[in-house]
């Protein structure tokens, strides 16, 4: 049984990451298609590193995504430090599915409502328009990764460092931010990955020269994706990566701190 | 506390850098000055080569934005916004596009390069008398064939696609105007036809097509054909191009007695700004040197003769991609239809692909 549950979960993995790998192996092939390899080059990557375009665009997603995430982050941890706060069982609850309806309402939806409501203000297309639509629909995805965290909390942890003279903003500062810190720093690794992900939102929001790499490629889809995509697919793998690592670290060196900080105080 | 604070810094230091980085590239490019055109295109639809030529030349930077269907581009247009100087619409899409006001009439003495054009490609049901745009590409409807199966030259019309040699054999791309156009076509009728009774029959013609049919696809069609999978396909001519590149046995040609004939265009959108630079490019694009260049580029058939004239001998004598002078006289541009009678074809359309 256990062999066999082993075998299921390399099996999953194979499936999950064949179609990744398959796709970078071709970004060192010579020719333009994915149909047969041609032997090995580097020609793609430096065709990447030559586009002026394309490295723009780079930036700019990575931009978007990490300033969106970033405040998304603020926004959505006050919002359920707010929720968590709120006694009334029945104002909370109509406050958390309020939240959950914009994470299951469809992203074309929400696109397309976010143009009408652009323009209708005259916020002109571009960066502005872009960032601000990451930031609404990352909110409500930070808010549910930090909330759990909330609820774990004991409240007579708050009450000891009340009785013990605690002001409110220590209270927040010293006891709460850092017990729900792995909440909101999951909150934010998700934040980031739904935006460099996004499609639907940003292709109705974008305009005016700027764009990000989800609406250029998708828009190539017509000529046939050459294989500087499967160049960049690498390139952005070893970006994801080094983010998943960077995660690790941190959950890591948390840990440890935690751990001394017991040994210190007995 | 402080080490999530040290985190927001460190991020906001990295963004700041991103910032940086972002504004540099544009600015190696070019696009900071302030004289810029900005062109809404379909991805890479356009020699990059030539809009660095563009801007040596005349100094005017392109900003390039990219849609994947003209439905799209139609909603970004027509929602205002944005301030696109040029677009790429298919022909349909320039009709409905001026019927909504939403295209500016091209200022003919501005334009020089008008009489480099085949004007068999100019004064189209779409747009009489080129008021609102330019021909950018123009391609066909037709059959692509192996010729591993299929002997080259014996499968020249319609007609042959229904013979009992190429059962399973057959795929079709999946467009409703296309596939009961190729029907109409078959039986001698016009490709535009409003007439219920005709496209009724239209689709009893088509369903007896029904055991050579392998599958109606989409893009995919690209994939299957170049690897052997299908002997025969009916498809546009660019979608063609790509398919011979990749595999050497296959064939495209376009029934000499009618097909589809399909044009993307460039329009003035109403939202457009930069009058200088729109007509400097629609003048440099026109030149023949250039649109020759862009042919080569994309591989799609020009409508510029003189271009046409300067491209490589074994490129301008295709009579795939190039077909003759009968076959193009008897090419049909797809009409903007009314919404009653789009109904219909797609209603047809759904039964053909229900039954089969």
């Amino acid at each position: 049984m256990k062999k066999l549950s082993r075998l299921y979960l390399v099996l999953v993995f194979i499936i999950l990451y064949v179609p990744i790998i398959y796709l970078i192996v071709y970004s060192f092939s010579q020719g333009d298609t994915m149909t047969n390899y041609h032997g090995f080059t580097w020609q793609h990557y430096r065709d990447l590193f030559a586009d002026p375009r394309m490295l723009a665009i780079v930036a700019d997603t990575l931009l978007v995504a990490l300033l969106s995430a970033l405040m998304a982050t603020a926004i959505g941890t006050l919002g359920a430090l707010s929720i968590q706060r709120t006694s009334k069982r029945v104002t909370r609850d109509v406050l958390l599915n309020l939240n959950n309806i914009l994470m299951v309402s469809p992203d074309v939806i929400i696109g397309a409502s976010f143009l009408i409501f652009f323009t209708t203000l005259k916020i002109p297309l571009g960066f502005g328009s872009v960032l601000l639509s990451h930031i609404a629909f990352e909110i409500p995805i930070v808010v549910l990764m930090v909330l759990p965290r909330l609820r774990e909390m004991s409240p007579s942890l708050l009450s000891a460092a009340e009785d013990l003279g605690a002001t409110t903003h220590q209270l927040l500062t010293k006891i709460i931010l850092p017990f729900i810190t792995p909440g909101i720093l999951a909150g934010f690794f998700m934040a980031l990955t739904y935006s460099l992900d996004d499609f639907a939102v940003t292709f109705f929001v974008t305009g005016n020269g700027f764009s990000t790499l989800s609406v250029e490629i998708y828009s190539r889809a017509r000529q046939g994706i050459n294989l500087e995509i499967n160049a960049l697919s690498g390139v952005m793998l070893l970006f994801s990566l080094l983010l998943v690592g960077g995660y690790y670290l941190l959950q890591q060196s948390s840990r440890k701190r935690r751990a001394r900080k017991r040994e210190v105080t007995p | 506390m402080k080490r999530l604070m040290s985190l927001v810094a460190l991020l906001l230091l990295v963004c700041g850098g991103l910032a940086y980085a972002s504004t540099q590239l544009q600015k190696s490019s070019g696009a900071a000055n302030g004289k810029v055109l900005n062109l809404y295109n379909w991805g890479d639809y356009i020699d990059p080569a030539l809009l660095k030529k563009f801007q040596a030349e005349t100094g005017y930077h392109v900003n390039v934005e990219t849609f994947d269907s003209n439905e799209a581009m139609y909603t970004k247009l027509k929602q205002g916004g944005t301030h696109y100087d040029l677009a790429v619409p298919s022909e349909y899409m320039v009709s409905k596009l001026k019927a909504a006001h939403l295209l500016q009439p091209l200022d003919r003495t501005r334009l020089t390069g008008l009489n480099n054009y085949d004007t068999r490609f100019l004064n189209q049901p779409f747009d009489r008398g080129n008021r609102y745009s330019l021909p950018y590409f123009w391609g066909t409807l037709g059959i692509v064939y192996n010729d591993r199966v299929v002997k080259p030259g014996t499968l020249t019309h319609w007609s042959q696609l229904w013979s009992p040699k190429y059962r399973d054999q057959l795929m079709l791309v999946d467009s409703a105007r296309d596939i009961l156009g190729m029907a109409l076509v078959e039986q001698g009728h016009s490709m535009n036809t409003t007439n219920p009774q005709t496209l009724l029959a239209a689709t009893k013609r088509l369903d007896q097509l029904s055991p050579n049919v392998k599958a109606v696809v989409a893009d995919e069609i690209k994939m299957y054909m170049s690897q052997d999978e299908a002997a025969v396909a009916v498809d546009w001519s660019g979608e063609a191009a790509e398919m011979l590149t990749q595999n050497k046995h296959l064939h495209y040609v376009v029934p000499s007695e009618g097909s589809n004939l399909w044009f993307d265009n460039l329009v003035i959108p109403k939202t457009a700004q930069h009058y200088q630079a729109i007509y400097a490019f629609l003048n440099f694009m026109s030149r023949p040197q250039n649109a020759a260049q862009n042919a080569e580029y994309i591989g799609y058939a020009t409508p510029n003769a003189k271009a046409k004239a300067l491209l490589p001998a074994s490129v301008r004598n295709d009579r795939q991609f190039y077909p003759d002078e009968k076959t193009l006289r008897h090419l049909q541009v797809y009409r903007n239809l009314a919404p009653r009678v789009v109904q219909t074809y797609n209603d047809r359309y759904l039964e053909f692909k229900m039954h089969h």
